[in-house]
């Protein structure tokens, strides 16, 4: 007789302070910090802890397409594998990429294409491999924020960085980045992609119920969050460089 | 065996050009919002209502004449026909080489390309086998140093070995370090490559696939050497690097007590 824990919810999402549970506001962001350049044999990586999410990528390319018959003759392709590791969730996940992770690569890869230039590279493929090491709620979100660095660690030219982050609304508020509690007994879920060199949602997904009416609302409460992750992704870009800028400077 | 260095064109030197400010850019990032002076050059780009000029690599802001470019910190190596570059033979067929390049494609090296052709109408009518038609003057994992002849994005390079410093490298060792950091290795006119040569007392040979050929008079000094490109390239970005690496390895040099 396998042991089966039923998930179980707590019927507010909001404690009487007002604050949520792990005691945010509504508009607050779980704590991020940002790492570039940490798998040394790629050709450029990326590491991201967002709340309790831990998520590695490596990026590779330009390279030949293996299997072969993917490769298209007049552009490069862009492939994203998205990968949980089997203990990243209470539950063992099953190593196997299912449905989950396959539509979770397909729209990653959706949405980081517009920023880079694959007409330059025919026939080669760009690779970006994501491992989440701790998932709690979001993390197609913060994968596709790590990926666009690891990209742009890797000196692949882009058009801009995306930033990726989900609004949506637990107990009739409506609030940014839902942590994994909130996300399963919240009412809805809508993670959002921007690509900042013309500002245009590169990704739009929705789950649950709610007015479209509020939609504008949303999507600017998202923005909000979307400038913060910028910042933050900007920083760590640089940091790698401007330490060791420091560094130099003050040993003269 | 007298050593060469290679040494190359100015416009190989642009990490140390003045006119390179030491801001960091990043992709997307607004490099200036003033198009009526300014194109943009290279690693740039117009945004899509015509109003900034945007960079596309992560990298360092360089304004020359009315150019803005982004000299990039990362990325790879794009072959280009007359590059001199260090390449490692993967595989051999009868009819060619296959080495790579450190680019995104195998290289292929005909043995026609591999024999100067001057003296075959003597050889004419004699029963020694024509040597510019088989693959037996190298062995799978030679390292050669080879000519770009021809390379654009949808063939895969072509290369030779005939011409000056060009054929197989016996001894000594290979190094790799990221290929838009090449430059800084070689610095102005050559002036980082010279100062490296006479404090180790080393040959070294430079290419742009962001390969590096080493042989020095003993490991200890082989070993100094590798660390200072190390170094090199760790802070490619930074201002007065070659006094400071001539301190460097000066202090090194005593640490490891070798002359």
């Amino acid at each position: 007789m396998p042991l089966i824990i039923k998930d179980e919810y707590p019927e507010k999402l909001f404690r009487e302070d007002g604050k949520r549970l792990d005691g945010r506001d509504k508009q607050e962001l779980r704590p991020i910090k940002m790492e570039v350049g940490v798998i040394k044999n790629a050709d450029g990586s990326a590491y991201l802890e967002w709340g309790n999410n831990k998520i590695y990528a490596a990026v590779y390319g330009p390279r030949e397409v293996h299997p072969h018959h993917l490769a298209k003759p007049d552009r490069g392709i862009l492939r994203v594998f998205y990968r949980m590791a089997t203990f990243s969730v209470f539950d063992r996940k099953r190593p196997a990429p299912g449905r989950r992770e396959k539509e979770i690569s397909m729209i990653i890869t959706d949405c980081l294409e517009p920023v880079l230039f694959l007409e330059l590279y025919p026939g080669t493929s760009f690779e970006v491999f994501i491992d989440v090491m701790d998932a709690d709620g979001g993390t197609r979100c913060a994968s596709t924020t790590v990926a666009a660095l690891a990209l742009a660690d890797a000196g692949v030219p882009m058009r801009s960085l995306v930033s990726a982050v989900a609004v949506g609304r637990i107990d009739g508020e409506i609030v940014t980045d839902l942590s994994g509690i909130e996300d399963k007994a919240g009412e809805a879920d809508l993670p959002c992609a921007i690509t900042w060199f013309n500002e245009e949602l590169s990704l739009l997904q929705f789950d649950g119920d709610m007015n479209l009416k509020d939609l504008d609302q949303y999507l600017k409460l998202a923005k909000d969050a979307l400038t913060k992750i910028y910042a933050l992704q900007l920083e760590a870009l640089k940091s790698k460089y401007l330490t060791i800028q420091n560094e130099s400077s003050g040993g003269e | 065996m007298e050593e060469d260095e290679e040494i190359e064109s100015e416009e190989l030197d642009e990490f140390e050009d003045e006119e390179t400010s030491r801001d960091l850019v990043v992709p997307g990032e607004v490099v200036s919002e003033d198009i009526e002076h300014f194109l943009p050059g290279r690693g740039t780009i117009l945004n899509k209502e015509r109003t900034k000029i945007i960079s596309l690599n992560i990298g360092l802001k360089q304004i020359k004449k009315n150019y803005i470019n982004v000299i990039p910190l990362r990325g790879f190596y794009t072959p280009r026909p007359g590059d001199k570059v260090i390449a490692l033979v993967l595989d051999k067929s009868p009819v060619k080489y296959v080495c790579d390049i450190n680019a995104k494609d195998t290289a292929i090296l005909k043995p026609k390309n591999t024999v100067k052709k001057t003296k075959m109408r003597v050889m004419r009518g004699s029963s020694q086998p024509r040597d510019d038609s088989s693959t037996d003057k190298y062995e799978i994992g030679d390292i050669l140093i080879v000519k770009v002849i021809s390379a654009d994005r949808l063939n895969r390079p072509e290369l030779t070995t005939i011409g000056k410093y060009l054929g197989k490298k016996v001894g000594g060792i290979v190094i790799s370090i990221d290929p838009p950091k090449i430059p800084r290795v070689i610095g102005r006119n050559g002036s980082m490559i010279k100062n490296l040569k006479n404090l180790t007392n080393t040959s070294i040979f430079v290419t742009q696939n962001g390969r590096i050929w080493l042989r020095g008079e003993d490991m200890a000094h082989e070993r100094l050497l590798i660390d200072a490109i190390r170094k090199i390239e760790r802070e490619a970005h930074t201002v007065g690097l070659t006094d400071r690496m001539s301190v460097y390895i000066e202090n090194e040099k005593k640490k490891r007590g070798i002359k």
